[in-house]
């Protein structure tokens, strides 16, 4: 169980994170989004009791994340956004020194890893790939079977075969009864997983909600090829919001109304549709506007 | 003190501590094959070739003609405090303020192994590491020295010498180590180290040149390997190692407390 308590951290920039509240249960997926320079990782500093706040504090499972850092650690997986490791050694050389600094006994679940993510123990950790390094990294913070997971996107540097078992992986250590925090500026992947989701913006949390009532938020954009000038205009001309991108190609923004969307395209020779990929900060510009205010 | 982690610095760090103990062996190889007792005028005659200031800086000016004050002007002027202290502030860069600047110190610490323990360990691996470096060199300087030129060398206040430069070197690397505990990027803390330790050797070099400097003596730690007393009194190496050991002690458990204390950027 995650407590963070009026958890506020400034740096000499005067950034940092200012009166963080949350909880999180256990058992409990937990989604942390917000852009780059949000916070994110800042927060999950003091989780792991790296970083000293400047006030208030962050607890787990009752035990003061800075001050006793050290009990809590066997009971953390953690998986660092930027990884570095000792760049000299080997892939297996590193692991089986995490496993001793651990006294990790059982090492069946670490090799198990190892196949699952198909990761080349035998190189140097410094000729490795961005993505070979986060498996690496995900092996690591998985390998000692702790109960609570803290990522820091977890995903990147991944390919989306490599995503997807990653987030089964996810799955089975949720049903196995797991608590997980894990941040992310990628919309699905929380969508995907997550229970419940924690915004920050500027170092503040703006929203805590349920990922379904943020699915609520979130706005399906399309891309739209048409076969003659003559349906963009017809296609610009209703409720919906609409973008011209060239002659023959518009974008809409779907906010649920599909019933509308699809009234309109079925008028028109549509000769392509593609999703756009949603990113966080149009969500965030969409719903919360620049200063963070909240909806509703 | 943690076992894995020391047997992974030593992995990381040993080729280093080769490479100088290598280097420094060289030095006392050739200066005590290159001691021939009667023609120690030799040598003094060429020297006196160069300028005065030159030869106080490293310590040549006084060479004697007895092998231990051979050895003691010729390597423990310079050769002894230079080469320890690059190694030190190489070393005691890596050991924390490295593994900080660029991250690897996050996992280091999500073990379940306090902040002490680390400190305390990284410090065990600088503290035997520059220990091993001169044992291996007075175990070898001496066993040269026996063979060639036996009995010779005083053993007792060869040692003696030695105890007090390593303890002067602790000094330093204490410093060196404190401020790699200190600093989130590794270029801070090596030019702070670096910088102080680097002051001290170019202090003692020049305090020795003109009586009008010589108070430069008490802004550097490297003016306890005072040549002329350890080889004279009894007492004086006794004393010297004593003070040098209570410094470099509170200056490495104030390194300690502060990396438990402060806050990481990792």
């Amino acid at each position: 169980m995650i407590e963070v308590k009026n958890l506020t951290q400034i740096y000499k920039s005067g950034k940092g994170v200012f009166d963080l509240n949350f909880t999180i249960k256990e058992g409990e997926v937990f989604g942390y989004i917000g852009p780059n320079g949000a916070g994110k990782t800042t927060t999950i500093r003091n989780l792991l009791g790296f970083a000293n706040p400047t006030k208030g504090s962050a607890v787990i499972n009752g035990i003061n994340c800075r001050k006793e850092a050290a009990k809590l650690q066997n009971t953390i997986g953690y998986l660092p956004g930027e990884i570095t490791f000792f760049e000299n050694m080997k892939g297996m050389e590193f692991l089986r020194f995490m496993c001793e600094m651990r006294h990790t006994k059982d090492l069946s679940r670490r090799d198990e890893l190892i196949e699952l993510f198909e990761l080349d123990t035998k190189g140097k950790i410094k000729k490795m790939s961005k993505g070979m390094k986060q498996k690496l990294g995900i092996v690591t913070a998985f390998m000692h079977d702790p109960s609570i997971y803290i990522l820091d996107e977890p995903t990147s540097g991944l390919d989306p075969l490599m995503q997807n078992l990653f987030m089964n992986l996810l799955d089975r250590e949720k049903e196995r009864g797991k608590t997980i925090m894990m941040s992310s500026h990628i919309f699905e992947e929380v969508q995907r997983v997550c229970d419940r989701a924690g915004i920050i913006k500027d170092g503040r949390i703006v929203a805590v909600e349920d990922v379904q009532s943020l699915n609520a938020m979130k706005q399906e954009t399309f891309i739209i090829r048409v076969s003659n000038k003559n349906d963009v205009s017809k296609l610009m001309n209703n409720k919906l919001d609409v973008k011209k991108i060239t002659d023959k190609k518009v974008k809409i923004t779907v906010n649920n109304n599909y019933k509308e969307f699809f009234k309109i395209l079925s008028d028109c020779s549509v000769i392509g549709l593609e999703a756009e990929q949603q990113s966080l900060e149009n969500v965030f510009m969409k719903y919360y506007g620049k200063d963070g205010v909240t909806h509703e | 003190m943690n076992k894995t982690l020391f047997k992974a610095t030593f992995k990381a760090n040993w080729g280093i501590g080769l490479f100088f103990t290598l280097f420094i062996l060289m030095y006392v190889t050739i200066s005590i094959v290159m001691f021939d007792p009667d023609s120690a005028e030799t040598i003094e005659s060429m020297l006196a070739l160069m300028p005065e200031g030159m030869l106080k800086a490293f310590g040549f000016d006084n060479l004697g003609t007895d092998l231990t004050g051979y050895l003691a002007h010729y390597l423990y002027g310079f050769i002894f405090l230079v080469f320890p202290m690059i190694y030190t502030i190489i070393i005691g860069n890596k050991l924390i303020a490295k593994h900080v600047d660029n991250g690897s110190m996050a996992y280091i610490l999500t073990t379940p192994n306090t902040r002490i323990r680390i400190a305390v360990t990284q410090a065990v691996y600088l503290v035997s590491s520059i220990a091993t470096i001169f044992i291996i060199n007075v175990g070898i300087g001496i066993a040269i020295s026996e063979s060639m030129f036996g009995g010779h060398l005083d053993i007792g206040k060869f040692i003696a010498l030695n105890l007090v430069t390593y303890l002067s070197t602790m000094v330093v690397s204490g410093i060196v180590f404190l401020f790699s505990c200190l600093f989130n990027e590794s270029r801070n803390a090596l030019a702070f180290g670096g910088g102080i330790a680097a002051l001290f050797l170019i202090f003692r070099m020049l305090m020795g040149i003109s009586e009008d400097i010589s108070w430069l003596k008490y802004f550097t730690i490297y003016s306890f390997v005072d040549i002329e007393e350890i080889l004279s009194s009894s007492s004086y190496a006794t004393m010297a190692s004593l003070i040098l050991l209570g410094i470099s002690s509170i200056i490495y458990f104030a390194a300690i407390i502060i990396f438990d204390r402060r806050s990481l950027s990792i």
